[in-house]
């Protein structure tokens, strides 16, 4: 389990404010949740903690040690895993090797190795596909292990996606707009399959989501921003209550409700 | 929510597969190494220098596939390396005196050093920047076979004396040809190795987004270093087997027409598919042999080839086979149509 902090984050492109001094702390084991109106900078957010996008000013933490200088990739591999807003699966794969694509960090064999197809390469490959079935499993894809990626709903490609995540051993998945596209009933599903992997993987999550529904059902809290500045930070229960937020967002904004 | 059985289909699925089996990629591409293998014994002279001459575009273009197909960077630098691998193993044996055996590999590692030359300024550029970068490259190199004489003995080129094979019993046509199907093959099979690991899945991630690629920790530059290692190595030897099929060197064999020609290749068999690059290439050197003295045909042949496949078939021969042939599976490859 591990924490994460933000702290004072700033970021602008050109002259827009897309975060102001931000300041979230998440503890380890949390379901957090981002809500706000488009482009309120919730995308942005999850960018910079992935490394993508550096930010003009504030540190990110993970466990105390800070984020903010690494390269996106580096931040991967200290064990930050992300889903993107629009499906990222890799074409020309199966859902299968798309998994097994998420073990980069975890896999020894050099191209060398490969090249030569030296006996501990076809070792490993069997343990990875052995492992990317199981998190095919755990996300309830596994019946589609052998399609290709652009085949499937996106709401599906989003599963593979959180399974391309999990077989990397995250501490912490940032998940943007999981729940989008998908009817109530799957709603409900990825409500269980999220606790899921908070209590079986011990996995800290953060996730930006629309659906209020799931976001108010398993988050544990929630942080609000509009236009780049957090506007509340509470729990559920707390967070409906605010009038900041109702005004900023809830009230004004007719997608809050949809799917 | 996981269901795997749909029973009723099951046994037609098995029957499918063991028909399927027969036309398949493994068999197929060892029926092919079988009919090089036996090519010597039955053809003219001509024919056995034809089938050497698609021996060494096959391991071009699988190597090339490897740059532009896998890891999806439009690089037009390889009919430029290609060239300089055949002038490192030829000027080692004519002005180093080296053995063939010796100036292959060192010609070869020379290939991938000033690849990678090219390949660190460029790691930064994508798509139209770094294919004019490279093409620029391509250019020079060029201007350099052409006007630095005192090394590469300018416009003429050079004529070496035919590699000596006596020691393992072999004449020399016969040796080089041998030598190419084996190294083929070997480089083939690598490419297969390197494509179905790790690493061939970094390569993957990285052609369709840099980003989601960086998301599982693979590491752009990298990556895109170990992709411009591969493909240099492949034309490093292809090269310097060039240069001891033809034993003679001259600039012209790597203008424009040449990288136009292993394009061609990469995208008739299909960007992705080793197979593919591997058949195509072998098609293409025997269409142009049947051209052969009709230049100009041969370019507007090759180009309209080209568009005709980017248009109607982008998928290329892969995916045709892949419809066609139910045993023919071809992982990573892209096809056209999805
Ligand atoms: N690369 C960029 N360059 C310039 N401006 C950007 C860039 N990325 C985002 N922005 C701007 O920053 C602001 C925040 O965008 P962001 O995508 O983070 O919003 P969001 O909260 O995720 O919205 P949505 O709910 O629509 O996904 C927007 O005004 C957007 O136009
Ligand atoms: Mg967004």
């Amino acid at each position: 389990m591990a924490d994460l902090s933000i702290e004072r984050l700033s970021l602008s492109f050109g002259g827009l404010a897309a975060l102001s001094d931000v300041d979230i702390a998440v503890p380890a084991g949390e379901i957090r949740g981002i809500i706000g109106p488009n482009g309120a900078g919730k995308t942005t957010l999850l960018n910079v903690i992935s490394g993508l996008v550096r930010p003009t000013e504030g540190e990110i933490r993970l466990d105390g040690q800070p984020l903010t200088r690494l390269k996106a990739s580096e931040v991967a591999a200290r064990g930050v895993g992300r889903t993107f807003q629009t499906s990222l699966l890799f074409k020309g794969m199966t859902v299968l090797e798309n998994v097994m694509a998420g073990m980069h960090q975890g896999l020894r064999t050099s191209v060398l190795a490969a090249a030569v197809g030296l006996p501990g390469v076809l070792r490993e490959e069997r343990r990875a596909r052995e492992r990317a079935r199981e998190a095919l499993a755990f996300v309830g894809m596994l019946s589609f292990a052998e399609r290709d990626g652009a085949s499937l709903s996106f709401g599906q490609q989003r599963l593979v996606e959180i399974a391309r995540s999990l077989v990397a051993e995250p501490k912490v998945l940032l998940l943007d707009e999981p729940a989008v596209g998908l009817s109530p009933p799957r709603v409900a599903e990825l409500d269980e399959l999220l606790r899921r992997i908070r209590d079986k993987r011990g996995i800290t999550i953060i996730m930006v989501e629309h659906v209020i529904r799931l976001v108010m059902g398993v988050c544990d809290r929630i942080t609000v921003l509009n236009s780049g500045r957090k506007i509340a930070d509470g729990t559920p229960d707390v967070i409906l209550a605010d009038p900041f937020v109702k005004e900023a967002y809830l009230g004004k904004s007719s997608d809050a409700d949809r799917a | 929510m996981v269901t795997l059985s749909n029973e009723p289909s099951a046994p037609r699925a098995i029957k499918r597969r063991n028909l399927g089996w027969l036309v398949g990629r493994r068999p197929a591409l060892a029926v092919g190494v079988l009919l090089f293998a036996v090519l010597p014994l039955m053809a003219n002279p001509y024919q056995v220098y034809v089938g050497n001459l698609a021996l060494i575009y096959v391991i071009l273009a699988v190597g090339l596939n490897i740059l532009l197909g896998l890891a999806g960077q439009l690089s037009f630098a390889n009919g430029a390396l290609f060239g300089v691998g055949a002038y490192a193993t030829g000027l080692l044996r004519l002005d180093a005196g080296l053995p063939f055996w010796l100036a292959l590999p060192v010609g070869t590692a020379i290939t991938v050093a000033i690849g990678l030359a090219v390949a660190l300024p460029a790691l930064r550029l994508r798509g139209l920047y770094l294919a004019l970068a490279t093409v620029a490259f391509a250019q020079f190199a060029l201007w350099t076979f052409v006007h630095w004489d005192s090394v590469t003995h300018g416009t003429a080129g050079f004529v070496m004396a035919p590699v000596d094979f006596t020691a393992l019993g072999l004449r020399t046509t016969t040796g080089i040809y041998y030598l190419s199907l084996v190294l083929a093959v070997l480089l083939v099979a690598a490419a297969y190795g390197i494509m179905r690991s790790r690493v061939g899945r970094a390569l993957v991630a990285l052609r369709e987004s840099e980003v989601a690629a960086e998301s599982i920790a693979v590491d752009i530059t990298r990556t895109k270093i170990v992709a411009y290692t591969l493909t240099a190595v492949y034309a490093g030897v292809a090269g310097g087997l060039f240069a001891g099929l033809l034993n003679v060197v001259v600039p012209e064999s790597f203008n424009l027409f040449q990288i136009v020609l292993q394009f061609c290749m990469v995208v008739v068999g299909g960007l992705g598919s080793i197979a593919g690059s591997a058949i195509a290439a072998v098609l293409l050197i025997v269409l142009q042999e049947g051209l052969r003295g009709m230049q100009d045909l041969q370019e507007i042949g090759l180009g309209l080839l080209l568009l005709g496949m980017l248009l109607f078939a982008p998928g290329g021969l892969v995916q045709a086979l892949r419809r066609w042939l139910p045993g023919w599976t071809e992982p990573h490859s892209r096809g056209g149509d999805e």
